[in-house]
């Protein structure tokens, strides 16, 4: 195992996680009215942290890595920031902070109103949630991963309930239950694999790991206890009803960053962890389910009457392709576009989804409703924010110049080298159906013939603004040289 | 081949994850889902304490390391617990009752059919 | 110089869609709305002979070309997105929403011209997309029932033509030798690519349905009278160039492929007949048109098909001029209809004598425009059956534009005082004269028709023999015309409700699908079976990701 590294900027790394975990006891001794000052404080040194994190890296040219307390691995807890991590913490850092600009609306406690719990809890739970996520990017042995995990899902469910509505907390019954089982069997293949190897470091796994049967069922027990988490068909049966009573940032938090979490995790298990474990079949298994994913949840994203719901279902379906990236990575000489191509879906879908979602929170805070037949005309009132649902939209299909675009782009090419037809058809008629419901809004909000809805409240220019930013940056990644996402791939060994 | 205590330990465990993912998927009520997940917990642990055996086996008489593991995730499972049972008692305190039967989420209303 | 007027010729009208963020400009763009294209007219003139510009070569490496072929083209567009822009100003004057319209119309304009300066597989995507995408705006503007009707049908299978678009670039791109992208690079590494029969066959599905070919062609004759009128103008006068130039770019018409050349001539002269034949059941004079725009479409992809079956690339040339010759009658015509229905009374000339001139120079009539581009096309269809059949097809022409001229003299204004304002009448003319003189004043530059070369008996009587069989095919549908049955518009569109009622069964089946998989029993067994699945692929087969 590599020396124990003191390199100052190791710190970062330890920053990024605890940042957001000491906010929290900060938020409950300083109480409700000063929770949006010292979380907004915290969003805007996370996103520092994560810059500077991205920039060592980048500049390095390797991997990043801080031993906890001295202790090297097995024993010892070790940070390790690849590509694939700055990547993710990046995303994580922007979304984040979008979405709690968004809820200083929401959630903010005006001057001389009594002071309520929401706010207070909102903002604790946001940064659980980051914590989760930072630590689910940064850790190296399964253990913490599976802390990590956790600390997502505990800060998760909760935000979905803040509403207090009997279906929020329906719904965030069946998420928390079926997310615990997500655990559970992800324990239960770590156990499997401590047995066997007598370690959970990922880096010495990989040194140690044989292909035999418990070694196997193992994998499959984590693949599968990370697709219920990641909502992958038919494991996403939480997820739309989630969104359904979810506030607006919550929404964004799950569709965007919490699902990509465990998507993460999964790669680290199959390629970082597990080399030579998975199979070629496995891969097309994952894949399948991906495919579909893409066309149940597009069609079914086709025939939701309300605008949560549609953006729920179509979450489902760009979580499939995620998955497309596993047999394509694999089958071609060009196996890293195949993974450049998984990874940019993830951040673009992200940014493009928070974005989408936000934009349902604002129209429904602003004519009191979601349901897509009524919202003829809005284009008209809330010009701003049909447009950056546009331009989110531009995204999702895939449509140049945008992320989605470039990472289906690559996805299509593996696909055609790799000769893999089938994958073509399903990114090519998942594409034409994101494309259909779409429309379905977009021709609604732009229609003409009808009164605009009257506004229930006066527009929230804020929101718009950051809806608009998000979209803009959705569209942004896809501007990026191809060259320089080759960065997703530092200290990956690929 | 003699059933040693620490097969025995494991069989248990293994025992105890798939009754509790039965009753976790079966049992309708929530309360017994819970329950049913703690049972699966349970087992989970003493499958974990078994490998404590069998991973260190080559150097201590038992492997720390596990241990350690095994009182982080019951910590883990306690905190999972109490939130649902404090959205459970949340849920039966607006409705009056508990059930996890959703609304169907796929509701087209009758007028998907515009595009 | 003229690197700059190549980014101009797309960028001007983005710029002036970003202007209208501000509401001042917004409610003052529609007057403006001629002045967008000037930077690609005048690329047309100035710069069709540029070297590539490849801008920031290092990283993103976007590419801009012209080249004469495209500039034919890029110069018509932009003299018909200028003139049906001024026709615009006075057209949707009364109208509220001419704001959004003028954004749309930028859009759209952006892209159209976008595609004629496109150099690379990813700008010219780019724009095509643009131009494909935002036109619905353009078409379901009115916001009637049809309208909206229309707007679906358009997007619909503008979507499905991106999507064949864009299988066939990455084909393109992922054989093409090296890195290159640039569209002369893949173009020319097409005939070694062994997916190039994929290639071709999605090449010519997504630009022909832009284009208008047979079997993708119901988009138009559905979307042109639901647009406005001058948005109908550059929708079949420019817009589906996009699909000319598409396959004029990314066929390989030197060397040759020729198979897909007899396909592609074939599909064109079925193109030009089946128009006729449903356009002169339509009553509408809008719709008349549009099936004529298919129609000629026809000829010009029977054009090129010849060229790509001999491996002849003077075909490209002679296509492009042709279609340039569509662009700016088919223009001009749309416009008179504008003209006609703000008129009331009788006919004057000024509406009906330019308007039959042009009618009859699509069917080639002895020293038009029409006629020099068919002596143009000679050399690429040869002197076999084709030429005989594209003869036959400009007497189809001929009748069906006879036919619109009457469609046209019938159609007017409620009020017989009413009078075209000068706003319409005025571009109207102006447009008609271009269609006229631009034809003969470049024929000589362009494709070697000399005026001497038209004026021989025997050209003379080339041309002048359909326009006959025309003049006596209208009398007879004039005479016995009412024996035709009614084909609604888009004719073949109605097959598509099918389609459309087994989609929704499939979706029906899909929600009670998920219906039952959202029950937790059934999750169970769903996750058990799953991780069941998993592990046996796990223990199939050969192992991956090691040694990475």
């Amino acid at each position: 195992m590599s020396p124990v590294m003191a390199a100052p900027e190791g710190l970062l790394l330890v920053l990024a996680i605890f940042g957001p975990v000491l906010g929290i006891p900060l938020l409950l001794v300083l109480g409700g009215r000063q929770a949006e000052r010292i979380g907004l404080v915290l969003l805007a040194l996370g996103l520092g942290v994560a810059i500077a994190i991205a920039t060592t890296v980048i500049r390095r040219g390797d991997a990043l890595e801080y031993v906890l307390g001295g202790w090297a691995p097995p024993l010892g807890v070790l940070l390790r920031a690849d590509g694939l991590s700055i990547v993710m913490l990046a995303t994580t850092a922007v979304v984040i902070g979008a979405a709690g600009l968004y809820a200083r609306s929401d959630f903010g406690v005006p001057r001389g109103m009594p002071e309520t719990r929401a706010p207070l809890v909102f903002w604790t739970l946001l940064l659980t949630v980051w914590a989760g996520l930072n630590a689910v990017f940064l850790a190296s042995d399964l253990f913490t991963l599976f802390v990590a995990l956790e600390l997502l899902t505990l800060g998760a469910v909760p935000l979905v309930s803040l509403s207090g509505r009997a279906e929020a907390l329906t719904a965030a019954l069946r998420y928390l239950l079926f997310s615990l089982l997500g655990s559970a069997l992800f324990l239960l293949g770590v156990a499997l694999l401590y047995g066997s190897y007598g370690t959970l470091d990922i880096a010495l796994l990989a040194e140690r790991v044989r292909v035999e049967p418990a070694t196997q069922l193992a994998a499959a027990l984590m693949t599968v206890g990370l697709l219920t988490k990641t909502a992958l068909f038919p494991l996403h049966i939480w997820l739309p009803a989630a969104h359904a009573g979810a506030p607006a940032a919550a929404s964004a938090l799950i569709s965007g960053l919490v699902v990509k979490g465990s998507f993460v995790l999964i790669i680290r298990v199959w390629v970082d962890a597990l080399p030579g474990v998975a199979t070629p079949m496995a891969a097309q298994l994952l894949a399948a389910l991906g495919a579909a994913a893409i066309l149940v949840g597009s069609a079914l994203a086709l025939r939701q009457a309300r605008l949560k719901m549609l953006i729920a279902y179509s979450t489902v379906a760009q979580v499939g392709y995620l998955f497309l990236a596993f047999p394509l990575a694999s089958a071609t000489q060009l196996g890293t576009a195949a993974w450049t191509g998984g990874i940019l879906q993830a951040v673009s879908h992200a940014l493009a989804k928070a974005s989408m979602c936000l934009a349902a929170g604002l129209i429904t805070k602003a004519i009191g409703h979601d349901r897509i037949l009524d919202m003829g005309s809005i284009g008209r009132v809330m010009p701003t924010t049909v447009f950056a649902f546009g331009l989110a939209g531009f995204t999702l299909m895939g449509l140049p110049p945008s992320g989605g675009f470039v990472a289906k782009w690559l996805l299509l090419r593996a696909a055609i080298e790799g000769a893999q037809w089938w994958w073509v058809l399903v990114i090519v008629s998942g594409g034409l159906l994101t494309g259909g419901y779409l429309f379905r809004v977009l021709s609604r909000a732009l229609a003409q013939s009808d009164e605009p809805p009257g506004l229930r409240s006066p527009l929230d220019r804020r929101g718009e603004r950051l809806v608009l930013g998000l979209a803009l940056l959705s569209i942004g990644v896809g501007l990026v040289p191809l060259a320089s996402l080759s960065i997703v791939h530092i200290g990956r060994g690929l | 081949m003699t059933l040693t205590i620490t097969s025995l330990y494991g069989l248990l465990g293994a025992a105890l994850v798939g009754l509790g993912l039965y009753g976790l998927l079966v049992q309708p009520h929530p309360l017994r889902k819970i329950l049913a997940f703690n049972v699966m917990g349970g087992g989970l642990f003493l499958v974990f304490d078994v490998v404590a055996r069998r991973g260190a086996a080559a150097w201590f008489p038992a492997d720390p390391v596990p241990q350690a593991f095994v009182i982080t995730a019951i910590m883990m499972a306690l905190a999972g617990t109490a939130l649902a049972v404090a959205i459970m008692l949340r849920l039966f305190a607006e409705t009056g009752r508990v059930t996890l039967r959703p609304e169907p989420p796929a509701s087209s209303d009758g007028q998907g059919g515009d595009s | 110089m003229k690197g700059p007027l190549l980014i101009a010729t797309w960028a001007v009208p983005l710029a002036m869609l970003a202007a209208c963020l501000s509401p001042r400009v917004r409610t003052r763009m529609l007057a403006l709305l001629g002045l967008a294209p000037l930077p690609g007219l005048a690329a047309a003139l100035l710069a069709h002979d540029a070297a590539p510009l490849v801008l920031d070569d290092s990283r993103l490496n976007l590419t801009f070309s012209l080249d004469p072929v495209a500039a034919v083209l890029l110069g018509a567009a932009s003299l018909l997105w200028m003139i049906a822009g001024i026709y615009a100003r006075s057209y949707m004057s009364r109208d509220p929403n001419a704001g959004r319209f003028a954004q749309w119309w930028l859009l759209t304009l952006g892209g159209s011209l976008g595609v004629f300066v496109a150099g690379d597989l990813l700008t010219f995507y780019i724009a095509f997309a643009l131009v494909s995408l935002a036109a619905w705006g353009l078409v379901a503007h009115d916001d009637t029932r049809a309208a909206r009707r229309a707007g679906v049908l358009y997007i619909g299978l503008a979507v499905f033509g991106e999507v064949c678009l864009l299988l066939a670039f990455a084909l393109l791109a992922a054989y093409a030798p090296g890195y290159s992208i640039a569209i002369q690079d893949v173009v020319a590494a097409l005939p070694e690519n062994p997916a190039r029969h994929y290639i071709v066959a999605l090449l010519i599905t997504g630009f022909g349905l832009k284009a208008g070919l047979l079997p993708l062609h119901v988009w138009l004759p559905i979307a042109h009278p639901a647009a406005p009128m001058p948005a109908s103008a550059v929708l079949s006068g420019a817009i589906i160039k996009a699909g000319v130039i598409g396959l004029i770019l990314f066929l390989p018409l030197d060397p040759g492929l020729s198979g897909w050349g007899t396909a592609l001539t074939v599909i064109g002269l079925l193109t030009a007949f089946y128009a006729v034949l449903v356009g002169i059941t339509q009553q509408n004079p809008k719709t008349v048109l549009a099936y004529s725009s298919v129609s000629q479409m026809g000829g010009v992809a029977a054009v090129l098909g010849m060229g790509l079956a001999t491996g002849n690339a003077t075909a490209a040339m002679a296509a492009a001029f042709l279609a340039a010759h569509h662009v700016l009658v088919k223009g001009a015509l749309f416009l008179a209809i504008g003209v006609a229905a703000h008129s009331g009374g009788r006919r004057t000339w000024t509406l009906m004598l330019p308007a039959g001139l042009l009618a009859l120079a699509l069917g080639g009539l002895p020293l038009t425009g029409g006629a020099l581009a068919k002596l143009a096309a000679k050399t690429p269809l040869g002197d076999g059956l084709v030429v005989i059949l594209v003869t036959v097809a400009a007497a189809g022409s001929t009748l069906l534009m006879l036919h619109f001229l009457f469609r046209l003299a019938d159609t007017r204004a409620e009020s017989p005082t009413a009078r075209a304002k000068a706003g319409l009448l005025v571009p109207w003319l102006l447009m008609a004269f271009l269609a006229v003189a631009l034809p003969w004043a470049l024929a000589t530059t362009l494709v070697g028709v000399t005026v001497a070369q038209s004026l021989t008996l025997k050209a003379l009587w080339v041309a002048a023999w359909p326009v006959m069989l025309g003049i006596i095919l209208v009398l007879a549908l004039r005479r016995f015309g009412g024996v035709l049955p009614r084909v609604p518009e888009g004719d073949i569109v109605v097959l598509g409700s099918g389609t459309a009622r087994a989609g929704r069964v499939t979706v029906n089946l899909i929600e009670r699908v998920e219906r039952r998989l959202c029950d937790w029993p059934t999750a169970g067994v769903s996750l058990l079976v799953l991780t069941i699945l998993i592990g046996a692929a796990l223990f199939a087969g050969p192992t991956l990701f090691r040694g990475v």
